[in-house]
């Protein structure tokens, strides 16, 4: 699995990846899927990481770049055939 | 001044196994420069079926010395001899029932000195048969790529399944390079002379300085054309990292790439002691 930014995260985000691509590769990827079922997973990891990311100030550059795209996201990421 | 390079491709997999290898795609032997990838936020809408998630990339690189030529390095944060970390944030969503992937990565730090957008769409590609007849095929392709993304690990059959339905999967890809050099400058110059002090005044008008000895239009052209130049060379190791992956994955499943993961990580962490130490490899190392 690929490191985490924060190395006291790696673990946390470990059990989240391995549920994430079981979840994704059984169920997703065959439209069995009716919930996110790592999601609580994804709750503990997001806590360890959330923290990281602002100590370095992370956050607010992502957030910058989330807002400036919202428009771009609503017409780039809309249906394809 | 805007740069664009486009290309398309056509890898020898189904759609649903580069969608997971694209997710899977580091480390692998061709990105030793890619430090750490976490997932920040992921949504799956049951009623679309569909996946978006945003992930955090931090990579290692090197500023062209042409652009340490261009640019104060105190402007850049890198050192002196170049060397610098660049966060990288892409966003992706799946759609498996439409058979899509639509992906995006943009450099979050330095986007005034040059803006890099990566975009990938991958595509199941449709086979010209009436509606009825191609949900039939959709389900059977599913049910074989059951076998393929087999989470314990792919078995002869798998593999057979891979290599007789023949799926393909396109890909087009595209980057846009904007560079806004002198342009932010000028307008934080405005600012203040409206009256709101800066504490970095000095550093501003230095900079804007600079930058009238250049001329902004030709600075971000030249900017421009540096970058299109990294993307030029560094498209080839992308793709090459991907059939990486894909390889793995068709050889030994989603147990091989992971196994396939760790060998890389660990060689990349040697690779990264044995810089720090400068010494030669330890034994019981390869």
């Amino acid at each position: 699995m690929s490191a985490s930014l924060a190395p006291e995260c790696n673990q946390v985000k470990e059990r989240y990846d391995t549920c994430f691509l079981k979840w994704y590769s059984e169920k997703f990827l065959r439209g069995a899927a009716t919930t996110d079922e790592c999601d609580p997973l994804f709750k503990q990891y997001e806590q360890c990481l959330s923290k990281v990311l602002k100590d370095r100030g992370i956050d607010k550059m992502v957030k910058e770049a989330r807002d400036d795209n919202r428009e771009n996201d609503a017409e780039h990421m809309k249906p394809k055939r | 001044m805007v740069k664009f390079y486009s290309s398309t491709d056509t890898y020898p997999y189904p759609f649903p196994a580069v969608t997971l290898a694209y997710f899977l795609r580091y480390p692998n032997p061709y990105s030793t420069h890619v430090i750490s990838t976490d997932t920040i936020a992921r949504d799956f809408d049951p009623d679309t079926q569909r996946l978006t998630t945003i992930r955090l990339h931090l990579k290692r690189s090197k500023l062209p010395s042409a652009v340490t030529k261009l640019l104060p390095r105190s402007l850049l944060g890198a050192s002196a001899t170049g060397d610098t970390q660049s966060y990288i944030l892409e966003k992706s969503v799946v759609d498996v029932k439409e058979g899509w992937m639509d992906t995006e990565s943009r450099n979050l730090e330095w986007t005034g000195v040059l803006s890099v957008i990566e975009r990938q769409i991958f595509r199941r590609p449709v086979p010209d048969v009436p509606d009825d007849i191609k949900a039939f095929q959709g389900m059977e392709g599913a049910a074989r790529r059951h076998g393929f993304l087999n989470f314990g690990g792919a078995g002869a059959g798998a593999k057979v399944g891979v290599d007789l339905n023949g799926e393909t999967t396109d890909v087009e890809s595209s980057v846009t390079l904007h560079s806004h050099v002198g342009e932010t400058w000028r307008k934080k110059r405005a600012a203040a002379s409206e009256g709101s002090s800066s504490s970095s005044e000095d550093e501003q008008t230095q900079k804007v300085g600079f930058l009238r000895s250049w001329g902004t239009a030709t600075l971000q052209r030249n900017i421009e054309k540096i970058g299109l130049t990294r993307t030029l060379r560094s498209q080839p190791n992308a793709r090459e990292g991907m059939k990486v992956v894909l390889e793995r994955m068709r050889e030994g499943g989603l147990v091989g790439v992971l196994e396939g993961m760790r060998k890389d990580r660990e060689a990349i962490l040697q690779g990264r002691d044995h810089i720090k130490k400068d010494g030669p490899p330890r034994a019981g190392e390869e």
